[in-house]
């Protein structure tokens, strides 16, 4: 199981069974996960298209679509931050 | 640094934070508070939602950051998240320095470097609906000019 954060305006439209998924056979890396996601929920892949989206994995920032994800991760997806 | 889902009384955290101190010249301190409007529209709760493990790691390296730039050792930093009412404190920064310039400046960058950098999301809720917030063009403008003043 891969589990999965949506902060901020991500989280008002990923629906709650997304919290923790079965890897689908064919998302190897965070950008395959990213497509995926998208396909399968239309109004999270366009939240996500509109803005600048950043991925955090396994707490730790990452610029790199092509990491690798395994089951026991987890995947965070933030949108622009607001600041404190 | 703290992270916190409870109301917090900003005295009595530097009040603790300063407490049997007395190798210190000078506190400064910041309060951020939730206010009742924004550019004119009624501010009824502010929610914000943070990354639990990593808004802590993020915000503690800011202040590590600017603790060694301001040589600046004793920083407090408080945050509320959650649900918000107008007038409660969101957010609290000390410094104890032994002189007042590096206190007011390690404040003054920190503060700046959390409007950008702090991994938190703001919904302000009022009677024309909801909204999330995002930093303004200023707040970009002063992390920019906090950044330049890196030695």
């Amino acid at each position: 199981m891969v589990r999965l954060v949506f902060l901020g305006k991500f989280g008002d439209v990923a629906p709650p069974g997304l919290a923790e998924i079965s890897l689908p056979g064919d998302v190897h890396t965070l950008g395959d996960l990213q497509h995926w996601l998208a396909r399968q929920q239309p109004l999270l892949g366009q939240a996500m298209a509109a803005t600048r989206t950043r991925l955090i994995l396994n707490q730790c920032v990452t610029h790199d679509l092509s990491c690798p994800v395994a089951d026991g991760d987890e995947v965070a997806f933030l949108p622009p931050m607001s600041g404190g | 640094m703290r992270i916190t889902q409870q109301a917090f009384d900003p005295q009595r955290e530097v009040a603790a934070f300063t407490a049997g101190r007395d190798d210190a010249g000078a506190l400064v301190s910041f309060v951020g508070y939730c206010r009742a409007s924004t550019d004119g529209a009624a501010v009824q709760e502010l929610r914000i939602d943070h990354y639990p493990g990593f808004t802590e790691k993020e915000i503690a390296r800011l202040a590590e950051e600017v603790s060694r730039r301001f040589e600046c050792p004793e920083l407090l930093v408080v945050h509320r998240v959650g649900v918000i009412r107008p007038g409660e404190a969101i957010v609290l920064v000390a410094a104890l320095s032994v002189h007042r310039a590096n206190g007011f400046e390690a404040v003054r960058v920190l503060m700046d470097y959390l409007k950008t950098d702090a991994p938190l999301w703001k919904k302000e809720s009022g009677p024309d609906g909801a909204r999330w917030i995002e930093p303004r063009p200023e707040d970009h403008a002063r992390r920019m000019q906090a950044e330049k003043g890196r030695t």
